[in-house]
């Protein structure tokens, strides 16, 4: 029964929600290296991204474009994101920095509330799906959901597209940076708030991008960003907070470690197979795979 | 002589501290400045509200005449009033080469790539930091932190410069490198100087003139010969006179 076969799946499956789970845990932790502060609300804005999504696709383009969709709806969410530190965080930011997490705790865990409202309010505490009409990809003997190697495939050009930014651009430099000095940033003449907004923005942004992708996979409803969220946060606290390249390994390793005992062990536990990791990280390595250790609280 | 920076009157105060009591200087342009005074004087106050860190309670800040009030530290930078920290505060993820192309499209980042990379290979060169330029900041030496600190603020010449402690903790061979790098700056681009330092052998070599800064004003200012005749002087700061 536990064929070669068995195992080369749970492998690819586990690879490709690992890569989706990452896109979220990347938001995270891209957002507190450049502002130092966690924003609560990126389950939010993966639902944002995923009704984003399902409106496009059913209201406007079809289920042929969802392809098209994707960076539209991501956009929309990047400028939300742009309009969201404009409006509630910057104001926090140009306060001297003592309290300056407890408040954008506050503003975030705020924002959470009123969108998750708004949903509610506007669509309904219902479930939605844009329907996919891609087909079952066979990978030697395996099936594979069309849905999901898509997500993958665009998970995988974004991540490309992330990482030629911050290496090969002016603002990727400016960006990594601030991560590692917002003084030394101001000093050398750069508008730290305005790498801010880029920060949020692109931080949000790849929440959205998750929620537009799984939106087919996992539904579109006012708390879908919950349970992706709480994935994400999982892996931070594996890769370790403010590390991108752990948020990228801990994602794989979650979602292979998710996928491997939804398989071989029991499937209806799946969800507690990545807590029992981040029990023994914490118990082990407290500052994650590849935090940095005596970090300032 | 034309003033590059002027403080009138700043007033800063830290609870009960009045860490800055209505200090007025004035930076000639083309000058470079001693600023001395014994530890907790109000030095690195004043840096700070030079350079926009500190808003001051009162007073007013002008570079080359026009007012700094109000102004946050990137915008000051974008006016080239550049400082340095006495703890170097560089970027220690970022290669040495990163962080000398950070300071030139910092500040002129619709210059082209080729710009920024020519001038960082003239700067490396300049500094003789060409054989760590791959390296994190965070592995140079404490004296290789402070040149690398120096020469981004070189990267693009600006009007006038604060250096707080350039040369402390430093040997002997990055200290005239620093000051050969400061005295060719301010010959070849008219830059202005105030430079603080506890180092009377520097500050004699650098600074025609001197202001000293003691409980929070200033106290005194003129060469360094004479004010370290000026018995407050001694008493409040040197310890004893100078040779």
């Amino acid at each position: 029964m536990y064929s070669t076969e068995l195992f080369v799946q749970t492998f690819i499956s586990g690879v490709m929600i690992g890569v989706l789970y990452a896109l979220m845990a990347l938001g995270i932790t891209f957002i507190y290296s450049i502002m130092r502060m966690i924003n609560w609300a990126m389950g939010e804005f993966y639902m944002v991204g995923s009704y984003l999504q399902y409106m496009l696709v059913v209201g406007l383009l079809g289920t042929d474009l969802w392809w098209l969709a994707i960076p539209m709806s991501v956009a929309g969410v990047f400028v939300m994101g742009i309009v969201v530190q404009w409006g509630l965080l910057k104001p926090v930011f140009t306060r001297p920095p003592e309290s300056r997490d407890d408040y954008a705790t506050v503003v975030t865990l705020a924002l959470l509330l009123f969108l998750r409202s708004v949903a509610t309010g506007l669509a309904g505490p219902y479930q939605f799906t844009p329907g996919s009409n891609l087909p079952v990809i066979m990978v030697g003997p395996m099936p594979l959901a069309g849905a999901r190697v898509a997500a993958f495939l665009f998970a995988l050009a974004a991540l490309g597209l992330f990482y030629v930014l911050l290496r090969y651009t002016w603002y990727g430099l400016a960006l990594r940076a601030t991560a590692q000095s917002r003084v030394g940033v101001q000093t050398a003449g750069i508008d730290v708030l305005a790498v801010d907004r880029i920060a949020f923005g692109i931080g949000v942004a790849l929440a959205g991008l998750a929620g537009a992708l799984l939106a087919p996979v996992f539904l579109v409803y006012p708390t879908n960003g919950l349970i992706t969220t709480m994935k994400g946060f999982e892996i931070v606290v594996i890769g370790g907070l403010g590390s991108i390249p752990g948020a990228l390994v801990a994602g794989l390793l979650l979602g292979l470690i998710e996928s491997f005992g939804a398989a071989f062990i029991d499937s209806s536990y799946q969800n507690v197979y990545g807590f029992i990791l981040v029990l023994a990280i914490l118990a082990l390595r407290p500052s994650g795979l590849f935090g940095e250790r005596g970090r300032e609280a | 002589m034309e003033t590059a920076l002027e403080t009138i009157g700043l007033v800063k105060r830290f609870g009960g501290l009045l860490a800055s009591n209505e200090v007025s200087l004035k930076v000639g342009q083309g000058e470079i400045r001693g600023l001395i005074g014994p530890n907790g004087a109000g030095k690195t106050t004043l840096v700070n509200l030079v350079t926009g860190v500190y808003r001051p309670d009162l007073g007013d800040i002008r570079l080359a005449g026009a007012s700094l009030l109000g102004l946050g530290m990137h915008e000051i930078a974008r006016r080239g009033l550049l400082r340095t920290f006495q703890v170097t505060r560089l970027f220690g993820g970022l290669t040495v080469r990163e962080n000398l192309m950070t300071a030139f499209l910092a500040r002129r980042h619709h210059a082209s790539g080729g710009d920024a990379l020519a001038q960082t290979a003239r700067m490396l060169e300049i500094t003789t930091l060409g054989p760590v330029a791959d390296l994190p900041a965070k592995k140079l030496s404490g004296g290789q932190r402070a040149i690398l600190q120096i020469a981004c603020g070189f990267m693009i010449p600006g009007h006038c410069y604060v250096l707080d402690e350039p040369f402390a903790g430093i040997n002997p061979v990055i200290k005239d490198a620093i000051i050969d790098l400061i005295e060719d700056v301010n010959r070849r681009h008219g830059a202005t100087f105030l430079v603080v330092s506890h180092e009377m052998a520097v500050i004699r070599r650098l600074c025609p003139q001197v202001t000293v800064m003691m409980e929070g004003r200033v106290a005194a200012q003129g060469t360094l010969d004479e004010v370290a005749r000026l018995p407050e002087v001694i008493t409040g700061y040197l310890g004893k006179a100078l040779e």
